[in-house]
């Protein structure tokens, strides 16, 4: 390994080390891109439905993590954690280590995901699609005030389950590796077998195969219609909660981080394919990996990272709309 | 797959003919309407009517969104976006030396032309890509606009020369400038409503509908979807950047700071909470985006009025799909829409 580094330093010096630090940059990015892709493909898959609300039902999670890891009276910039006052007084063993923390938090997601499924959206089974996008615009925009108003606006840093100390790092070809990066793609890559086991060789990957192919053959032929639908909900929503608090090892935590992280996940999905889960995962390195490497190749200021991204889904709308993976639809009159 | 436009029931009130005479009900709402609009110049003060302006003349933003997705099926939550870039393109174009009426004009079709812009790409496809580009320009476009100078003032923001905003001296309301911006305002939302109404009554209107209710049907209809849709979203964006361009008037200050993603949240959120598919709808929806924060800063309940305009969405879906402005509808027909 020595060598090759060496030899590839050699070879191409600074500009290399900065090309691969940008790549690795992009991927711990990209993974959490990926995963918020991920739960937005496993609703549409199912339901046809783009859940608006995937971020802000993550974002939430996020703030549970944060609860449930900082001891009470924490403070990051001078002022306390809502909540953990609360956490310290009912929950035992508060405050949690960041692992467990984030099990918490993936729990509740799970129950979130579940809950708007039960008491939300399927109320509206058989309503128009334009009400089931309305009220997923609408928990966007009600769930990030409820956050606002619980947690306020401050950026908090949440910490990461991952050794992510300033020496936390594989050196490779000069550039930084991080141990977060790894762990991020090594959690990432566990959801997907663990989603692919579940899909392929369970009772209720076969149930929700079958909704997603034809939900009302399905809910003839016996297959439980409503239970699986809350089952992906949760499943959906704990993804997203995931990846809200796995961001902490790299950004801060505040009300419009999950705004920025959806378009940059619907950008993914969009690339990827809707209804392509693999799309999800190579849409989210791409939006990543774009988002990291133009700033230092195209010139563009880090403010606007959010163009790069943007500009590959109008592209990828372009030229081709139906995504990387996706399925052409068929119309019928 | 399920899209938006495939819909049959996409947005229950779908008039088979334009209404040729106006309803009952629709006569007593102008009344009213018409006596709540001539209210405000007598009770508040100058300050608080200039503020009120600039909520009143979203209303055009509003009944844009309310033509994009009330009447043609796309999601807009973006329009934001197009107050803001109205806004920009009137300072502008006053710098350069225009006239008032030509400067706003020609801010107008430049709004529209970058709302076309914008959405071609994602109008190849069905569904709900609009509603995705333009969402993440709405998310892009404060960190944009602090990046571009002197065109709009970076971080800070730039004044707009707004002194020939004045009543012509022989009216002699010299004293009462807020009244007449206010009716000047008030005025070319008039003029607005009027064309809108209109073009939804028209060819072009039942165009619009049809590709909203059924695309495939629509093309085999001779309808040019494409245009139907990119016609809607130009005249959409445009009457968006009429809102920006009186907003610029109103307060000769406009910074990135008044046109956040939330903006564009907020006026989707009222469209849809107003009514869909109606004129009326529109005016309830900013009647909402008024008095909402108005009652919560009052009241001080909440940091901040996101919760109302989410649950209040939220609920009216499941109440109300067709809005305030449906809940009249349904009583002067006597039955109820169903959704």
């Amino acid at each position: 390994m020595g060598l090759v580094e060496a030899f590839w330093k050699h070879l191409n010096g600074a500009l290399m080390e900065l090309f691969v630090q940008r790549c690795f940059d992009g991927m711990f990015t990209g993974a959490i891109y990926a995963s918020l892709a991920l739960a937005i493909v496993m609703i549409y898959r199912s339901t046809g439905l783009l859940n608006f609300a995937q971020g802000e039902m993550g974002l939430m999670g996020g703030y549970v993590t944060l609860t449930l890891l900082s001891p009470t009276g924490a403070a990051g910039i001078g002022i306390p954690i809502a909540g953990t006052a609360f956490a310290s007084r009912w929950i035992p063993l508060h405050p949690w280590p960041a692992w467990a923390a984030i099990v918490g938090a993936v729990a509740f997601g799970a129950l979130l995901g579940a809950v708007v499924e039960r008491f939300i959206m399927r109320p509206l089974t058989g309503r128009s699609a334009l009400s089931q996008v309305n009220v997923t615009i609408g928990l966007l925009i009600l769930i990030n005030g409820i956050v606002f108003q619980i947690w306020g606006s401050f950026s908090r840093k949440v910490e990461s389950p991952f050794p992510n100390e300033a020496a936390d790092y594989f050196g490779i070809l000069g550039a930084r590796l991080r141990y977060t990066t790894v762990g991020v793609w090594a959690t990432l890559i566990v959801i997907i077998v663990l989603l692919t086991l579940l899909i392929q060789k369970t009772k209720t990957g076969l149930a929700f195969r079958a909704i997603t192919s034809n939900r009302e053959g399905a809910a003839l032929v016996g297959v439980p219609v409503n239970r699986t639908l809350t089952i992906g909900w949760a499943i959906a929503s704990a993804i997203g909660a995931l990846a809200a608090s796995l961001v902490g090892g790299a950004v801060t935590l505040s009300p419009m981080l999950m705004l920025n992280l959806l378009i940059y996940a619907l950008a993914a999905a969009t690339i990827g394919g809707l209804d392509s889960p693999r799309g999800a995962i190579a849409g989210g390195l791409i939006i990543g990996l774009t988002q990291s490497l133009s700033p230092p190749y195209l010139g563009i200021p880090t403010e606007l990272t959010l163009l790069p991204p943007l500009a590959a889904m109008v592209l990828a709308l372009a030229v081709r709309p139906h995504g990387l993976f996706g399925t052409v639809p068929v119309n019928r009159v | 797959m399920t899209t938006i436009s495939s819909e049959q029931d996409a947005m229950g009130a779908s008039p088979a003919l334009p209404a040729a005479r106006m309803s009952r009900m629709s006569k007593i709402g102008l009344v009213v309407l018409a006596i709540t609009v001539a209210i405000p110049p007598f009770v508040v003060t100058p300050l608080e009517l200039t503020k009120l302006s600039r909520l009143v003349v979203l209303v055009l933003a509003v009944l844009g969104v309310n033509l994009l997705t009330g009447y043609t099926g796309l999601i807009s939550l973006g329009h934001g976006v197009f107050v803001g870039v109205g806004a920009f393109a009137m300072a502008n174009l006053i710098d350069q030396g225009m006239s008032l009426f030509l400067a706003g004009f020609l801010a107008t079709l430049f709004t529209g032309a970058v709302g076309l812009v914008l959405g071609l790409p994602a109008l190849r496809v069905r569904g709900l890509y609009l509603a995705l580009v333009t969402f993440g320009t709405a998310l892009a476009f404060p960190p944009l606009l602090r990046r571009m100078g002197t065109l709009t003032g970076g971080v800070t923001g730039r004044t707009v020369d707004n002194e020939a905003f004045v009543p012509p001296s022989l009216l002699g309301l010299d004293d009462d400038v807020h009244i007449w911006r206010y009716g000047v305002c008030l005025a070319i939302v008039a003029l607005w409503f009027v064309i809108i109404r209109n073009l939804v009554n028209s060819r072009m209107g039942r165009a619009l509908r049809t590709v909203r209710d059924n695309e495939p049907a629509a093309a085999t209809f001779g309808i040019s979807v494409r245009y139907a849709k990119a016609g809607a979203l130009a005249i959409s964006a445009a009457m968006t950047g009429t809102a920006g361009v009186l907003q610029s008037l109103l307060n000769p200050y406009v910074s990135h700071a008044d046109f956040d993603s939330f903006l564009s949240l907020r006026l989707y959120a009222s469209a849809v909470i107003g009514g869909l598919g109606t004129l009326a709808g529109a005016i309830f929806g900013v009647t909402a985006l008024i008095l909402v924060p108005t009652v919560n800063g009052a009241l001080e309940l909440l940091d901040s009025d996101a919760i109302v305009f989410g649950a209040g969405l939220i609920i009216m879906t499941f109440i109300a799909p067709t809005g305030i402005a449906g809940l009249f509808k349904a009583r002067d027909r006597g039955k109820s829409e169903s959704l």
